[in-house]
């Protein structure tokens, strides 16, 4: 089944002054949020940018796959935190996704988690979509 | 050029069935969301997913593109609404992937007609390096149309 997702964002103005808002998406869970060409390419200010809404899809598309593959291995996880930090060079485009994760899983051991982690990290979703992004890496290890 | 870093955090607890998580925007304080695998495939209810994480970052990203066109052109944008929808599908393995990333755009831009807002679309799609990553994997479309034009 597929299942589409939505979001609406307006512009005003010129790329440097302008400001754009992301309206609303289709959940309703957020918005507006203002985004400006500064605050992506220098201080954030409060505000967000394509690149961080990357990191945060990255991110949890990654925990909720981890999540599976350590229930299905019979060792469902207590908690994941988990980070994505995506880097971004203007006229190059995003060259690098960094996650990193730190698990609560009773009953596993280090290198299966590292096993399971780097599983979610070939396969997640936004994973495969990221599958141009020259270096995603992985820093996975428990509590 | 400078490299630019944009972080975010998410907490997850659970199985993936009936687990949930919160994805927060870690570089700026700007949203703190909580997400669910029901949430991510069946109805949202108020609750966000990657992929409409996605859908707003390519929006984002595109409309800053097309603006930055329409101003090459000599026909600066007063106002631009961009609409991103991200389709997620179960493959023939039965993985879920992201096949296709379409936008809507709509342009206010004094000066510019229906052929030099096709022109800039599709520019702006080539330059929005959102829309470069998401062809690598799925099918990206873009559709622009021109407000108050011909």
């Amino acid at each position: 089944m597929a299942a589409d997702r939505t979001a609406n964002v307006t512009w005003s103005g010129s790329l440097m002054d302008g400001s754009g808002k992301i309206e609303s998406v289709g959940s309703g869970a957020f918005g507006p949020l203002d985004v400006t060409w500064a605050s992506r390419t220098e201080e954030s200010g409060g505000r967000t940018s394509p690149e961080e809404l990357i990191a945060a899809a990255h991110g949890s598309c990654f925990s909720m796959a981890l999540s599976h593959a350590l229930a299905e291995a019979g060792s469902p996880p207590e908690r994941l935190e988990t980070s994505a930090t995506v880097t971004f060079v203007p006229g190059t485009g995003i060259t690098k996704s960094a996650l990193t994760v730190r698990g609560t899983v009773p009953g596993m051991d280090d290198a299966a988690f590292r096993e399971a982690a780097e599983g979610a990290k070939q396969n997640c979703p936004v994973s495969k979509a990221l599958a141009a992004v020259p270096e995603i890496t992985l820093d996975a290890s428990l509590v | 050029m400078p490299r630019i870093v944009r972080e975010a955090a998410v907490t997850w607890e659970g199985t993936v069935a009936r687990g949930s998580g919160v994805v927060s925007a870690a570089s700026s304080g700007a949203f703190e969301l909580p997400f669910t695998i029901a949430s991510r495939i069946g109805d949202p209810d108020g609750k966000t997913s990657p992929e409409e994480l996605i859908a707003a970052a390519h929006a984002a990203c595109y409309v800053t593109s097309l603006g930055g066109e329409l101003a090459r052109a000599d026909t600066p944008p007063e106002r631009l609404d961009v609409r991103c929808t991200i389709t997620m599908d179960q493959i023939e393995s039965g993985d879920h992937r992201i096949v296709s990333s379409h936008i809507a755009a709509t342009a206010i831009a004094p000066g510019a007609d229906a052929e030099s807002v096709a022109r800039a679309a599709e520019a702006a799609d080539a330059g929005c390096p959102i829309s470069a990553l998401i062809r690598a994997s799925a099918t990206v479309t873009v559709e622009a149309t021109l407000e108050g034009g011909d």
